[in-house]
């Protein structure tokens, strides 16, 4: 049992993939505390400049924006996404199963870009909203949808349900369904037996769903750029300004340092919060 | 009556269900057919149709290159993940070896580290050692981008393997090279096959980090799509999105069909 | 009616009216069908539970007993037929207004919660308030003698303590029925056999009407007040233990409860009551309605259980003739088989609980059989009858 025929060749390339992440995620730690040099790629010496920096009101919006839109989508993913990872789980029929998973899951392998641009041709000004709701006479000229906060929200949403639904539905399907026909048996209707069990049985997912959402939505860099426009921006926007636009690779380094200690301080936030449902033990 | 009262609550169900995934299709379907738009500008309703801008998407030299391009790194970068995540998930199924679950975590959290971060960390390396023009940044880049999918996805087939096949092969005399060879690999295929398929259609479709390691000679298709939007108003990027859609479903469905996607997303039950 | 709790001091009141007014049924199955797709899972089963009786559906797996059990929970609707609780029509009742106690063969203890949370929930659901929600399952957990574990959740309990909060939380809402799915089949042997007493223990003690599933004879013929033995979704005898043993109503029940020998015989004599089978030397006696149709000097098979065979020196008046092959020593009696041409298998099992069985009949000797008792039976040839 204890023989590792393939240890070291089988290891050995993880590994180094690991070094070259924590290489990476090193040079922008180590380039956020180096001083800007205007007209240079090369950095200056150590300074905390940057991170004083990043207290200004300009770009604490930009913070508070970013995490209050990964809040919104997170929540409102796992209220739209829930239902589908249900139906997907407990449809009898194998073709609805297969027509649930690939419809709900295709928008994840399509990227960013062609997601966003077609949301573009959802809510833009000639889009199908507007055109729509001009045919109805409920409006006379086109409403502003892009440029506000909703429809990134509502695009980041159909970012994020995918994964959401797929964390979900894992969760979903591995709860003994004796747990659900017990609770029934025991007097519970359809909607206790599902706030009773099935709920608090799918945490696990829920947490997992949530905080990926969350993680994806903070990185979000199309969706704000193309619908927002400018007006709804998000850490990625400013990162990216500052670093291939301005090449202030110190302070750009600060701006993502800053973020992924934000990240992880909600995830953790997350992670305690729902702890007491880590203890549901073995299934 | 409560029979009823729970058809009620199935058609109810049914209906949300059918609304949500409305959602999901609406701007496929809306994109779709503003492609066929014969104005210059994205508009939906279209007023008359033309066939004109999936032509003009398909000679923009821009769409070539990146289509080119995105087919080296991600020809390479999903066949480096598969044969990286797929011997470390082995390896994190039987061996215990030092700093087993620091390395997983690290391989991980690419999943969670923002992907701009990532980006702008390999931009900075590369630029140090004079790298930043080349694929091998964005082909490092996608690895560990992709890595955690093919690590998850080969986990998951290697949990649901009969060890006892593996033993039963070593116990008619096959050493562990061959064991490997003729029991667990062809075992795992399906697991390996899904990992290499997540790992490549993510990898094709990587934007965010892309942006910052690409260079105008090495940008990929995302990156030259949204250079496109950038600057131009009219519908190609609508035509060339909506064969995309197109090409991805179908590789979905053939996917599902042979490979069996539920069981690849460890989203149907145990059993 | 919206509140269940409403709903139950009637219940409870007409439940004892239906008692001293001597309606003694308590569920009831009229020629209920159901199928899966192709698949006939249950054929026009008709079933009467009488109130207060403890009865076993023993049958292999896939013969139909799980699917009877999931239409009296009210898992599945019967695609045909009637289906009564407490003399109620409940074919459109749906599981949480059925008023039934079911323990799952997983037990299905909600990981969630602890053991006192899940004996109490469905009191909960009927909204009882918490005072007697906490006394009730007090005296549940009392019942099943686990009382101090109440914080526990389930994965830190052992089987057979999950076992008995799986039974309290089933008993505690006082049950029309008390519906047990293979109850005892994760647990280990010794446990298991303590358990069968005190599952029949706690019955008695509550009379609670008890449906018991299982595949495991033993278990069936040492619980039941009766047993209904299915075969491929049909109900092919109901009856006692001691019936259901002695007088099996065809060839799969026979071969199904106990060990049975079948050996080739012919039909010497029938008659409107009895017949009687020729083998070798002996002419046994059998009853004749099995055989209803067959004609003196027809084949039949001869079912004889292994106590009933006896060994002697080998001569004319033996039934069949045979060489010992295997002794099994197992404590109380010895089981010896033997290789005789007469035998289906071509082996006889015959329980011997002589002391110098094994001595006396050494491997390799030939030895004679003979055939005592009235409990033998004869059925025509299987080609003749499925």
């Amino acid at each position: 049992m204890t023989s590792q025929p393939f240890l070291r060749i089988f290891v050995a390339p993880g590994a180094l993939a690991a070094l070259a992440l924590l290489a990476a995620l090193a040079t922008v730690l180590q380039y956020s505390l180096r001083l800007y040099v205007p007209g240079s790629l090369e950095a200056g010496g150590f300074t905390l400049a940057n991170f004083t920096a990043l207290l200004k009101p300009l770009y604490a919006r930009v913070f508070l924006e970013t995490v209050w839109i990964s809040f919104l989508t997170a929540a409102l993913t796992l209220l739209v996404a829930y239902p589908v990872a249900y139906a997907l789980v407990h449809t009898q029929s194998r073709l609805t199963k297969a027509a649930i998973l690939i419809t709900a899951i295709t928008p994840l392998f399509l990227g960013e870009v062609v997601r966003t641009y077609s949301w573009m041709a959802v809510l833009g000004n000639n889009g199908f909203v507007n055109s729509l709701l001009l045919a109805l006479g409920l409006i006379d000229r086109p409403l502003q949808i892009m440029f506000t906060r909703a429809a990134v929200v509502t695009a980041l949403v159909h970012v994020t349900l995918p994964v959401m639904v797929i964390m979900l539905a894992a969760a979903l399907s591995h709860i003994d369904p004796n747990y659900a026909k017990a609770a029934q048996s025991l007097g519970a209707g359809p909607i206790r037996t599902f706030f009773t069990v099935t709920l608090p049985l799918s945490m696990p997912g829920v947490v997992a769903g949530v905080t990926t959402a969350f993680a994806w939505t903070f990185s979000a860099f199309a969706t704000p750029q193309l619908i927002g426009g400018g007006r709804v921006n998000m850490i990625a926007n400013l990162v990216y300004q500052l670093g291939l636009a301005s090449f202030n690779f110190p302070f750009a380094a600060s701006l993502s340092v800053a973020g992924l200690a934000l990240t992880l301080a909600t995830l953790g936030l997350v992670r305690l919060a729902t702890r007491p449902l880590d203890k549901l033990g073995p299934p | 009556m409560s029979r009823s009262r729970q058809r009620a609550l199935h058609v109810a169900g049914t209906l949300v269900v059918l609304a949500i995934l409305g959602f999901v299709v609406l701007p496929a379907l809306v994109v779709t057919i503003a492609a066929f738009n014969d104005k210059a500008i994205l508009a939906f309703p279209p007023q008359a149709w033309s066939w004109r801008w999936f032509a003009k998407a398909l000679a923009y030299p821009d769409f070539h290159s990146g289509f080119g391009n995105g087919l080296i790194v991600t020809g390479w970068a999903s066949s480096i993940a598969l044969l990286v995540g797929g011997a470390f998930a082995f390896a994190l199924d039987r061996y215990a070896f030092a700093y087993k679950r620091t390395i997983e975590a690290i391989l991980l959290s690419s999943l969670i580290v923002p992907h701009f971060t990532i980006g702008l960390g390999f931009l900075i390396l590369a630029a140090q050692i004079g790298l930043a023009r080349g694929f091998a940044v964005v082909v490092v880049c996608h690895v560990v981008l992709v890595l955690p999918f093919v690590l998850k996805s080969v986990y998951v087939s290697l949990r649901n393997l009969d060890r006892r096949l593996e033993l039963a092969a070593a116990g008619l005399g096959a050493s562990p090279s061959r064991v490997l060879i003729t029991v667990t690999l062809p075992l795992l295929l399906p697991g390996l096959a899904g990992g290499w398929l997540l790992a490549a259609i993510l990898s094709f479709n990587e934007f965010t980090a892309s942006l910052f390691v690409t260079a105008q000679r090495t940008q990929t298709l995302p990156v030259a799509m949204y250079n496109y939007v950038r600057e131009y108003a009219d519908p190609s990027l609508a035509a060339l999105s909506v064969i995309y859609i197109a090409a991805t479903a179908t590789l979905l469905i053939v996917a599902n069909a042979y490979l069996g996607l539920g069981k690849l997303l460890n989203v149907e039950p145990r059993r | 009616m919206s509140s269940l709790a409403a709903e139950r001091q009637p219940r409870l009141a007409s439940q004892v009216a239906a008692d001293t007014t001597g309606g003694d049924v308590a569920v009831e199955l009229r020629d209920v069908t159901k199928t899966f797709g192709q698949v006939h899972a249950l054929k026009e089963a008709t079933l009467c539970v009488r109130r207060g009786e403890l009865m076993t559906l023993l049958g292999p797996s896939g013969c139909g007993k799980s699917t009877l059990l999931n239409l009296i929970a009210g898992f599945l609707a019967p695609d045909r037929g009637e289906l009564e609780i407490d003399g109620h029509r409940v074919n459109d009742t749906p599981p949480y207004k059925r008023e039934i106690g079911m323990v799952f063969q997983n037990y299905a203890l909600f990981p969630h919660m602890s053991a006192a949370d899940n004996v109490g929930y469905g009191l909960r659901m009927r909204r009882l308030a918490k005072q007697e929600v906490g006394r009730r399952v007090a005296d549940a957990l009392a019942l099943v003698r686990l009382s101090g574990i109440e914080e526990r959740r389930p994965h830190q309990l052992s089987g057979g303590q999950q076992q008995r909060v799986a039974l309290a939380r089933a008993l505690v809402i006082s049950p029309k029925v008390l519906l047990l799915d293979e109850p005892l089949s994760a647990l280990d042997r010794s446990l298991r056999a303590s358990m069968q007493v005190e599952i029949k223990e706690i019955q008695r003690q509550l009379g609670v009407t008890t449906l018991f599933v299982t595949h495991d004879q033993g278990e069936a013929l040492s619980l039941s007040d009766r047993i209904a033995v299915m075969f491929d979704g049909q109900i092919h005898q109901i009856g006692s233990p001691a019936e259901i043993y002695r007088r099996p109503k065809d060839r799969l029940v026979a071969s199904f409860v106990g060990d049975v020998n079948v050996l080739r015989a012919r039909l010497g004599s029938i008659d409107r009551t009895t017949a009687t089978i020729s083998l070798g030397g002996q002419s046994i006696p059998v009853a004749s309605e099995p055989l209803a149709g067959c004609k003196p000097g027809d084949r039949a098979d001869l079912f004889v259980r292994p106590e009933q065979l006896h060994l002697s020196e080998t001569g004319e008046l033996v039934a069949a003739q045979g060489t010992v092959t295997t002794h099994i020593y197992q404590g109380g009696h010895v089981d010896l088989y033997l290789l005789s041409p007469v035998a289906a298998g071509g082996r006889l099992l015959v329980r011997s609980s002589e002391p110098d069985a094994i001595t006396r009949w050494p491997v390799g000797a030939a030895v004679g059989v003979t055939v005592s008792g009235a409990d033998a039976l004869a059925f025509p040839p299987q080609d003749d009858k499925p």
